[in-house]
């Protein structure tokens, strides 16, 4: 099957794999991790046409024909992605295991609605958990970003 | 550079998900490990039949205890655990076998093929039970199942108690938890002859070495433990866990690598935090003031000892409380039971035992008619006076920590009385919580720096970087104490091929510990370049400094690089260490408990729904001592996890067992603290003293978590919770037991 990943093409064969195991295994794309296999935690999280999902929950032929974009997508020519600047600003991380699921999230969420409020940021992270509590930092990184994506 | 927030080194990395985790690990010829594990809590005549799973193609060796030869048992102190079960299995998870396979999923294929078959036992899961007598025992060693037993002995108790105008007696119990780092445990063993080489997600690489080089009969310079950044570790990675089966694996693969990735499943029966029932009795006067307290806990230690027997005797001193109490007796016991072994969890044994005297503070001072905020800084500890073991308290600040925490609710003083809320049923509250924490008492730290021609500066150190920000720190102190700039300094480690001795990365050491190893590094380094640039600067020695990588005398100054080229060297290393040796006897627990103590504060204000039982966190400030900090920023990142961690077990985190079986080893049915669970204000702050020692930030505002929310709880509505977590149902249950009442 042909997967679009970060805006290109890749022929893998998927078979009964998850979706997090092809790009960790086939395409080596180790940003997204298992953290809990159940779709609780969120370190597996990418985006598929804009949403966000859990790979580990995802079976790779679910997704062809879908726009699916990794971390690794979101730094170009050498310039980090705004809420990936924002992140290391407002040091919103520390062992950083859960941080690209993070950073996916508060991507999708900016591009959905630009300017949320705090309460909102709490409701679309939920999924994404962080044990090391770096949530308060988290929040400002993503109110931070949103205000230099605006 | 010391006091500076500048981000972690290697952000860049962290933000891109390129940071290269043990489970990115590939090597040449790998393969892939799976454990199969006891379905039985206890059971003897242990019979493993590999023949049907080495049929799997692909599977390559399989483990079990026939392959094991007799030094294969260990732990810290008691070598009571099995590299893989012997004979006998003693808790629900336990390795019996493991299978090196050319994929995981022969591997896991192989697995449901081994037969096992044994003789199911008797068992037992609490502490308090596994002492009676007739209880299932599971170590002939130890017939009442207690291992270790400290105490503390301080004091005539009978005259103390005599005294007492009142004496209190409460017991609070915590469930076992665990530590839930999102990246799982990770190893890979590779042997090369009669040499083992071990990656893995530890935070304790030279314990890992020490107990590898013991079980395999081989110098601790043939073993070589890498250690790259952790996914988080929170006492989880600490002592020995994963590493002795993975290498005992790998010796049965002809050279090749075997790595294992456990599951999160196998995550909550690898290491837990210890269960404990911790009694307290106490006695006070009508003034105020103390005169004895008798601490009796109870640790649910698990199937093995494991790191109990150095923790155990930690949680003793960790008992007592930053109070003036004249007689203090404390008994401290490990107890077998058959759960998986439990471990040091963040705030390790701190985080029971605050639950417990902070509780009984407030228990004392409603009953005795005082103001908890006032009754806890009547008796608060100072700098100068003596704690029960003894020692002389140095450099404490109890008093500031509990000040400042209690400011930071954002009322005019503590003491205004709280407007009891608005609405139906809801009822808000204010509580404190204070802690003091032990540190490890002897252990050593050493650091190695190279200076190269062209002005870089490696420093290689075991620190482990799991979050914490180690690593930054290092680099941090060095840049500062050497004076080069930021820039020109590389880290490497931990690897004990190459990088020098560390006794651990836990109990908030390192910054205090490595930190005092580096600082002694550069000063030898500083030391050897100014006698190699007194000539050349024409000055002596006592008229030079350091600065920005150059060496410099009063008009002149020539560059690190350049003293060295000048002197026809391309490097020069040098060496510093840092250790400290104190301990307490015993027998009586009399003696020298820590370098220094770790101090912590809380205060909490909640909001109860007396109809649903829900609590809402609406403020909770924190505040540590901090010492001379390093790095201000990530230190209070890190002071805020300390607290948004120990919203975990104050509020949810249980593991549920039914008859050993644990019901909910998930994430999804055990919580961790998500986004939506931090309080809607949270403020932690590290209360610096620049002169200070450089103090460890890593626990210090966990502890009082528990015990400030359940304090806030009793002031809002007017229910003691006595035992973790404290969840709605159990103060709609504590409600309607007092609406009827």
């Amino acid at each position: 099957m042909i997967l679009n990943v970060n805006g290109s093409r890749h022929e893998v064969e998927a078979g009964t794999r998850t979706l997090l195991e092809v790009l960790r295994d086939d395409l080596g794309l180790v940003g997204a991790k298992e953290g809990c296999g159940i779709g609780m935690c969120g370190a597996c999280t990418v985006l598929v046409d804009g949403k966000p999902i859990s790979g580990c929950l995802t079976l790779a032929e679910q997704v062809p024909g879908k726009e699916i974009l990794t971390i690794e997508s979101l730094e170009k020519n050498g310039q980090l992605h705004p809420v990936q600047q924002a992140f290391i600003d407002e040091r919103a991380f520390q062992c950083a295991y859960c941080t690209p699921g993070f950073i996916l999230s508060a991507v999708a969420l900016l591009n959905e609605n630009p300017n949320p409020s705090e309460d909102d940021i709490r409701e679309y992270l939920s999924g994404n958990l962080c044990r090391c509590g770096s949530y308060q930092n988290i929040l400002k990184a993503v109110v931070e970003a949103g205000k230099r994506l605006r | 550079m010391i006091g500076e927030s500048v981000p972690m080194l290697d952000s860049v990395a962290r933000v891109m998900g390129t940071v290269d985790y043990m489970i990115n690990l590939r090597l040449p010829k790998m393969l892939f490990g799976k454990i199969v594990r006891s379905q039985a809590p206890h059971a003897k005549s242990l019979k493993v039949d590999v023949t049907n799973a080495m049929r799997i193609p692909g599977v390559v060796a399989i483990l079990t205890g026939e392959d094991l030869g007799a030094n294969a048992f260990y732990g810290v102190a008691i070598k009571d655990q099995g590299v893989v079960a012997v004979d006998r299995v003693r808790y629900v998870g336990e390795p019996i076998a493991a299978i090196a396979a050319e994929s995981l999923d022969a591997a896991e294929q192989a697995a449901v093929l081994i037969d096992i078959e044994y003789h199911e036992l008797p068992a037992v899961f609490d502490a308090q039970d596994a002492i009676q007598a007739g209880a299932p025992n599971l170590h002939e060693k130890f017939p009442n199942n207690i291992f270790k037993h400290a105490k503390l002995r301080h004091g005539d108790m009978d005259a103390a108690f005599a005294e007492a105008d009142e004496i209190f007696e409460d017991t609070f119990t915590s469930p076992v938890a665990q530590q839930a780092s999102l990246e799982p445990h990770v190893s890979a063993a590779q042997w090369d002859g009669e040499h083992l080489t071990i990656w893995t997600a530890s935070q304790a690489p030279f314990m890992v070495r020490k107990s590898l080089s013991e079980i395999f009969g081989i110098a601790p310079e043939a073993v070589r433990v890498i250690v790259p950044s952790l996914g988080g570790g929170y006492g989880g990675k600490g002592h020995i866990r994963i590493e002795p089966l993975v290498a005992a694996m790998a010796r049965k693969t002809n050279g090749r690598p075997v790595k294992f990735v456990l599951s999160r499943a196998e995550e909550f029966v690898t290491v837990t935090k210890h269960a404990a029932s911790i009694t307290l009795k106490t006695g006070v006067k009508r003034d105020g003031t103390f005169t004895a307290r008798q601490a009796t806990l109870y640790w649910n230690g698990g199937a093995y000892a494991d790191a109990s027997p150095m923790l155990v005797p930690a949680g003793m001193v960790r008992a007592v409380g930053p109070y003036r109490i004249p007689a203090v007796h404390v008994d401290s016991y490990g107890v077998y039971t058959n759960l998986p072994p439990a471990g040091a969890y963040r705030g390790a044994m701190s985080s029971q035992t605050t639950w417990a005297y902070e509780s009984q503070m407030d228990i004392i001072a409603r009953k005795m008619g005082w103001d908890p905020f006032e009754f806890r800084m009547k008796n608060l500890f100072v700098s100068g006076e003596h704690f029960a073991t003894g020692e002389e308290l140095h450099d404490v600040h109890f008093v500031e920590c509990l000040e400042v925490s209690a400011k930071g609710l954002g009322v005019p003083s503590p003491l205004t009385p709280l407007p009891k809320g608005e609405g139906q049923g809801m009822r808000v509250g204010r509580g404190y919580g204070v802690m003091m924490k032990s540190t490890v008492a002897t252990s050593k730290s050493q650091a190695r720096l190279k200076l190269k021609d062209d002005g870089t500066v490696t420093l290689y150190t075991s620190t482990v970087e799991m979050g914490q920000g180690g690593h930054t720190t290092m680099a941090q102190i060095t840049a500062e104490t050497l004076g080069v700039p930021l820039r020109a300094i590389k880290i490497i480690g931990p690897d004990t091929a190459i990088t020098p001795f560390d006794s651990t990365t836990s109990a908030s050491r390192s910054t205090s510990m490595m930190g005092n190893a580096v600082i002694a590094a550069c000063g030898t380094m500083k030391k050897k370049l100014f006698e190699l640039g007194s000539p050349l600067l024409e000055t002596p020695v006592d008229g030079l400094r350091t600065e920005n990588g150059f060496v410099v005398a009063d008009e002149i100054s020539i560059s690190f690089g350049d003293i060295l080229k000048r002197n026809d060297l391309n490097t020069v290393e040098e060496s510093g260490e840092y250790s400290t040796s104190f301990g307490i006897d015993p027998e009586t627990g009399q003696g020298v408990a820590t370098p220094h103590w770790h101090q912590g504060a809380g205060a909490a204000e909640v909001e109860v729904d007396t109809e649903t039982g829900r609590i809402t966190i609406l403020k909770y400030s924190a505040a540590a001592f901090a010492g001379r900090v390093v790095n201000p920023r990530m230190a209070q990142l890190q002071n805020d996890g300390n607290v948004i961690f120990g919203l975990g077990p104050t509020l949810m985190e249980e593991i549920v067992y039914d008859g050993g079986q644990p019901i909910n080893p998930n994430l999804a049915d055990y919580s961790i603290p998500s986004i939506r669970d931090i309080p809607a204000e949270l403020i932690s702050i590290c209360i610096e003293s620049g002169e200070g020692e450089m103090h460890g930030i890593g626990e210090m505002t966990l502890p009082p978590v528990a015990p400030a929310i359940a304090n806030a709880i009793e002031d809002a509505v007017g229910v003691r919770i006595k035992d973790l977590p404290i969840t709605a149902e159990k103060i709609l249950r504590a409600l309607r037991e007092k609406s009827q009442r």
